[in-house]
């Protein structure tokens, strides 16, 4: 029988248990690691590099996790704090105006499948937005959990998230064929 | 109306365009990198605690005469009535015992914390 998350806490907080740890590094390192390929706009080694933080920040603080969350929200929220952190060294974290926007939509290359049209649109939301769309529409997380990852009024999350969609509409209907 | 199930439509189309990222040994990075198992601190924890307790006896031993408060304390517990020694037996039992079940549920949070993690 499959052990749940909090079987797997459990035995972290109290034997230390590194295999236990590494069976939830496994279940969650495909969703941590999109949600931070997409942040970074599919730069896969920082994206990367940010995940590996990520669960070592988790397992060094993991007695904080009361469970109050799904282990999950909790994972993205430490993500989405070291993607912030990162982004202001590297003095990226400026917000993408619809300016920014607009240039790198010209510079778009087309994929046929949906898929890649889905990810490549959702690659060229502001960060404020795609962060919102992804967590929500995603990730599965409600708008409550979006806004305590994102630290962030729960009125701002409903917003950019609908901001996000109707963006990602209109993206993907100017791609569609004519 | 049309509006919510083309929503429901975009939304459904995001869940399924997440790609699933295969593990190819991320999961041994990391725990390569986790930090050595807090085991030997634990360990350690306990000598002090056992060295620092003998210690203590000892002095406590050598200051008191060789134990000689100790033999004194007996014979006088001995002369008390029966009841009382069984009274003071159970709540000093009582005490004990009570303070250790406050200790350990404030020490051990998570063993709390299990059941709502695993509703």
């Amino acid at each position: 029988m499959a052990l749940t998350d909090a079987d797997l806490v459990a035995r972290v907080l109290l034997d230390d248990d590194h295999h236990a740890f590494a069976e939830l590094v496994r279940n969650h390192q495909s969703s941590v690691r999109g949600v931070l390929r997409q942040l970074t706009r599919t730069d896969v080694a920082l994206a990367d590099d940010l995940a590996q933080e990520t669960f070592l920040r988790a397992y060094k603080n993991i007695r904080s996790f009361r469970g109050e969350a799904r282990f999950s929200t909790w994972l993205y929220r430490i993500a989405y704090n070291a993607f912030r952190e990162n982004a202001r060294k590297r003095k990226e974290l400026v917000g993408i105006d619809e300016e920014q926007l607009q240039a790198e939509q010209d510079t778009r290359t087309v994929d046929p499948a949906l898929r890649h049209d889905l990810m490549h649109a959702l690659s060229l939301l502001p960060l404020h937005e795609r962060s919102a769309v992804l967590l929500c529409c995603q990730n599965g997380l409600s708008h409550d959990e979006a806004a305590r990852v994102l630290d962030i009024p729960l009125g701002t999350v409903k917003t950019n998230v609908l901001r996000g969609r109707e963006k990602l509409k209109r993206t993907l209907a100017a791609w569609g064929p004519n | 109306m049309n509006e919510m199930t083309e929503e429901d439509v975009l939304d459904r189309q995001l869940l399924e365009a997440a790609p699933y990222i295969d593990d190819n040994g991320f999961a041994a990075r990391v725990v390569s990198r986790l930090p050595a198992v807090q085991r030997q601190r634990r360990s350690m924890r306990g000598i002090i605690l056992v060295g620092i307790t003998a210690l203590g006896s000892a002095i406590a031993y050598t200051l008191s005469g060789g134990g000689r408060f100790v033999n004194e304390g007996i014979v006088r517990l001995s002369n008390f009535p029966i009841w009382l020694l069984f009274v003071f037996a159970f709540g000093s039992g009582l005490v004990v015992g009570a303070c250790a079940v406050i200790v350990a549920i404030r020490k051990t949070p998570e063993v709390r914390n299990l059941r709502r993690l695993q509703s």
